[in-house]
């Protein structure tokens, strides 16, 4: 069967083509010390030295706790409210074309900009969500100063930033649900929960699943919006893994250590993508459920 | 045959001319580069050589650098170190003793820049890089603040002594009590950003109480705190943290210039280095703008202490236009472009451009640099820095925002140091 | 109540609510917006905002920074030229993946999605060096090739509910027709996933666009993009907040523009599909 192979093929030589040398690259240099700089020493194979250091260091356990943290609180959140608002905003009322653009932009926003605009309005003094803190009474927190704080500002600027994108997901997908089935649903008497239930989150688990899946890997790569707001502080309080990763690489230069942080998010994945498969999320299955038709 | 050679020999003059030497040069992104940037078409026109700036801020010019200049290729033809970095770089850099000659500027001589920045671009034994601006803690006092009558009275009666510049420790926490507790001013500006500049808060600290943090002796790396001393260093930072202005426990440079330059309480004293005096002074972006002071940082118990924190130009050994790069050096470290920088607000290397007398009235920062210079003191200089600043800033801010014991925290310091250096093989 | 009126006082409601939402998920945008009308000094006084705050200085000076306006130029081309590769690329190959049932389709959809899980930071360094080997560096095309990298992934399984939600009919009757798998993909099944192609574009853009690590090592001064120019703006060392935000600004137009450019010239090929039946 060539048909597939001819789809495929330029997709294949782009991604692997350009990817398997870095990734085969990190797997080896796992393997040893190196230096960013060849000014600053020399190359030297350590076998496991490095992922025996790894285990050893409770920043690097520190950095996936609170990635996993910030995977599981600020994703299920942006999809209930990117959910709500698919649902709130799928019909025509008065603006709601630009109601659902102007609705993106945050996604739309620079990271680094993101993040610097949070860390602004969470100052004392100047931040003007301080100021409203003032206004309603309440006394002025050093948001960025506090471990949970922090961690709790970064979430949120995450959730605020990117709920818009499961909203856009999900109103896509809920426009291809035809009208009829949706009000055959209405004819028959069934309440908006049952409609829920039976009808559209059934026909839009395909999207929604989708939806997270891309999220976690979007997750898993956060970096800049969280470094221009805390560089991981403080201490380590919003130390998350790509920070953690770029502080070994690009901070001590350690180029070995963080391709092994590298090798060991990849296994990672591969543990999580063939749990998947093998819970019913293979393509078969997923492709029942958008309709099978 | 005659042809053919007069043709190649055309073609060879016509290469000569129109490949004309381009150089690429990596700096750091700050008004001091950015000054020099403005004059750069004098220097192009000069030479006929293109120079191509690319500016970064601090971190990512150590990231590039270590990417891109190797043994054997180098992809920027002039680099910018960083003084903490230029132990890493040095052997990848072109000694400065085997500069080429200029062509159009003359080679600088060492002796003009000032000797307490020449010794940063020196590592064992070699100058690698060309010191090029004059950065060390200089101090800013609040000039309207200590000459209004009223407080000076109030100071006296309450204090005993004349309000003023601080020039010890205990008159900056007195001053700065003073005018924090009657909500004036701030009383003091920390910075608890990143962690080289922590390090540096640490350091002033602890040296001017009496003691040094890592020496090299015997080849080896060690650890030399005195803890005694470190934590009363410590304390008394926790005290000055204590009249510091609100969220001070993450003050990075933005911030400081935020609540001292545009808070219409302002701070009443803290450090500046002099790269960053161009905005204090600026009446488009400071209201105290004309209203400071520059000395000599206060000293401390045993002493005073200048963190000093200075950029070296590097030739990578690896470039193919050393000549060119030189050239673009030995014009921006020439008398007449430091003069012209001075003029920009900025501060270069130059020991006579910095005590020329035409600017002591109109850059009076140039006089507190030169004093500062005569205390100045460097942060450790070694390959496993990074680390090093990382776990002294984590317990640095721990221990003066009172979440950890100071004592406690100097010892985490002491002993996570040394598990760094075993580690390393000192 | 009559139902019309019902209806109407409810689409009203439902109006406000929308308005209410978007002004406080808008709020952050907002003060960016603003205060890149403001002078840095007012900014970070704390002031509470004046119509005599107004000032266009940071436009002035953003919109006549060379590195920034050629960083504007660069990130537009780099941003299409990868989002055209990367939506012909993905959608071909989500199409093969949806629509074939081969073996080791889990496995290759699937790793797909795990090489797009590895942090840059793992990647960059590995991809400067075959760059560099490759004469790619500094270069737009070398740029977009890593960008479509990571964009081919995402793209793939952006399709793939959309995919597999169209009818098989359609490409039954086609081929039919006589059509060659080429032609079925291109004339037939493409309209009718539409809404799917206008998504996966905008979000290939967006991540273009907002990309700052491989920029920042794998070019320098002729392909910088605006993140890297706009970098240097944030101010680690000085304060140049007025003009990082009205930078800010000016870089949500282009992604805003390509948006409501990708919704106008697809709403065709929705209803010409005619997926809803």
């Amino acid at each position: 069967m060539a048909a597939p192979l001819l789809f495929l093929a330029p997709s294949l030589v782009v991604v692997f083509a350009v990817l398997v040398f870095p990734i085969v690259f990190s797997l080896v240099v796992s393997g040893f010390k190196w230096p960013l700089s060849v000014g600053a020493g020399e190359r030297a194979f350590v076998g496991l030295g490095n992922y025996v250091d790894l285990s050893r260091n409770p920043e690097f356990w520190n950095s996936i706790k609170l990635q996993l943290g910030f995977i599981f609180i600020a994703i299920p959140i942006e999809l209930i409210l990117g959910y709500a608002a698919a649902l709130l905003l799928n019909r025509e009322f008065l603006g709601a074309r630009v109601v659902r653009t102007l609705l993106l932009l945050p996604v739309f926003f620079l990271p680094i900009i993101s993040g610097m605009t949070w860390r602004f309005m969470l100052q004392p003094r100047y931040g003007p969500l301080n100021a409203l803190l003032l206004t309603l009474g309440a006394p002025e927190i050093t948001w960025l100063s506090d471990p949970t704080f922090a961690y709790l500002a970064v979430v949120v600027q995450d959730v605020w930033r990117m709920w818009p994108f499961m909203f856009m997901l999900l109103y896509a997908g809920l426009t291809s649900i035809p009208d009829e089935l949706i009000e055959a649903t209405v004819v028959d008497g069934a309440g908006f929960w049952r409609r829920q239930r039976s009808l559209i989150l059934p026909l839009l688990t395909p999207t929604i699943l989708t939806a997270l899946l891309l999220r976690i890997i979007d997750a898993l790569r956060v970096f800049s919006e969280v470094y221009v707001m805390t560089e991981g502080g403080p201490g380590s309080a919003t130390l998350l893994f790509s920070l953690f990763a770029n502080r070994v690489a690009f901070g001590y230069g350690e180029v070995g250590l963080a391709s092994a942080m590298a090798i060991f998010l990849l296994v990672l994945s591969i543990v999580f993508a063939a749990t998947l498969v093998r819970k019913n999320m293979s393509l078969d299955i997923l492709e029942e459920k958008a309709g099978g038709r | 045959m005659k042809k053919a050679a007069v043709l190649a020999i055309l073609a060879l003059m016509t290469l000569a001319v129109v490949g004309a030497e381009t150089i690429n040069v990596l700096l750091w992104d700050d008004p001091y580069p950015k000054a020099l940037q403005q004059m750069l078409p004098e220097f192009e026109k000069a030479t006929g050589i293109t120079v191509n700036i690319e500016m970064l801020q601090p971190p990512q010019v150590y990231t590039k650098t270590a990417v891109a200049v190797g043994k054997d290729s180098s992809d920027y033809d002039l680099v910018a170190m960083d003084e903490g970095n230029i132990p890493i770089f040095s052997s990848l850099m072109t000694p400065f003793s085997e500069w080429p000659t200029g062509k159009v500027y003359p080679k600088v001589d060492v002796k003009s820049v000032t000797p307490a920045m020449l010794d940063v671009g020196m590592w064992e034994g070699r100058l690698v890089g060309l010191p090029i601006n004059g950065n060390l803690y200089v101090w800013m006092t609040r000039k309207d603040l200590i000459e209004n009558p009223q407080y000076q009275k109030d100071f006296k009666a309450k204090y005993g002594y004349a309000l003023g510049v601080p020039k010890t420790y205990q008159a900056m926490l007195d001053m700065g009590t003073f005018f924090n507790d009657r909500g004036i001013a701030a009383g003091f500006g920390p910075f608890n950003g990143g962690p080289a500049g922590v390090l540096g808060e640490a350091i002033f600290m602890w040296e001017g109480y009496g003691t040094s943090f890592i020496d090299f002796k015997n080849g080896k790396y060690k650890v030399v705190l005195d803890k005694k001393k470190a934590t009363e260093g410590m304390e008394f930072y926790k005290k000055l943290m204590k009249i510091s202005p609100k969220g001070a426990e993450t003050m990075a440079h933005v911030e400081r210039q935020a609540a001292f330059a545009a808070d219409p309480k302002g701070v009443f004293s803290m450090f500046i280095w002099p790269a960053q005096i161009a905005a204090y002074e600026d009446p488009d972006k400071s209201l105290v703008a004309g209203k400071i002071i520059y000395s000599a940082p206060p000293a401390g118990p045993a002493k005073t202490a200048a963190v000093r924190g200075t950029w070296a130009l590097g030739i990578p050994v690896a470039s193919k236009q050393k000549q060119a790069a030189a050239e673009f050096a030995y014009w921006w470290a020439s008398k007449d472009i430091a003069e012209r920088l001075v003029e920009a607000n900025t501060v270069p290397a130059r020991t006579d451009a910095l005590t020329d007398p035409r600017f002591a009235a109109s850059k009076p920062w140039l006089a507190a640099i030169a004093e500062s210079m005569k205390y100045a003191t460097s942060r450790p200089r070694l390959k496993e820095i990074p680390q090093i600043q990382d776990v002294v800033k984590k317990y640095w801010i721990m221990g003066i925002t009172g979440q950890m014991p100071c004592a406690s925290a100097v010892d985490a310091i002491v002993n996570e140091t040394n598990a760094i250096l075993a580690k390393a093989g000192y | 109540m009559n139902k019309r009126r019902r209806k109407f006082l409810r689409n009203l409601l439902i109006g406000i609510a929308a308005f209410v939402v978007l002004v406080v998920e808008l709020y952050p945008i907002g003060i960016t917006v603003l205060n890149g009308f403001r002078r840095d000094i007012v900014i970070l006084s704390g002031r509470p905002f004046e119509l005599s705050q107004l000032t266009l200085r940071s436009y002035a000076l953003v919109l006549k920074n060379p590195s920034f306006l050629l960083g504007l130029k660069n990130s537009i081309e780099v941003g299409l030229f990868a989002t055209l590769l990367s939506v012909a690329i993905g959608a071909m190959a989500s199409y093969g993946i949806s629509r074939y049932r081969f073996r080791g389709r889990n496995v290759l959809a699937y790793g797909f999605l795990i090489f797009r899980m590895l942090p840059q930071i793992s990647l960059v360094i590995a991809l400067y060096l075959m760059f560099k080997a490759a004469h790619l560096r500094d270069t737009i095309s070398g740029l977009s090739l890593s960008y479509v990298s990571f964009n081919v992934p995402y793209v793939i399984w952006m399709l793939l509910p959309f995919f597999a939600a169209i009818d098989r009919s359609y490409e039954e009757a086609a081929m039919v027709d006589g059509c060659t798998p080429f032609g079925i993909f291109w004339k037939v099944f493409l309209p009718l996933a539409a809404p799917g192609l206008v998504v996966s574009a905008v979000f290939a853009f967006i991540n273009s666009w907002n990309e700052f690590m491989y920029a920042l090592i794998l070019t320098g001064v002729n392909a910088k993009t605006a993140p890297v120019a706009i970098n240097g703006l944030i101010g680690g060392e000085t304060l140049t907040w007025g003009q990082a935000c009205a930078a800010g600004t000016i870089m949500l137009v282009p992604v805003f523009v390509f948006t409501v450019a990708m919704q106008k010239f697809l709403v065709r090929g929705i209803t010409a599909g005619g997926v809803k039946g």
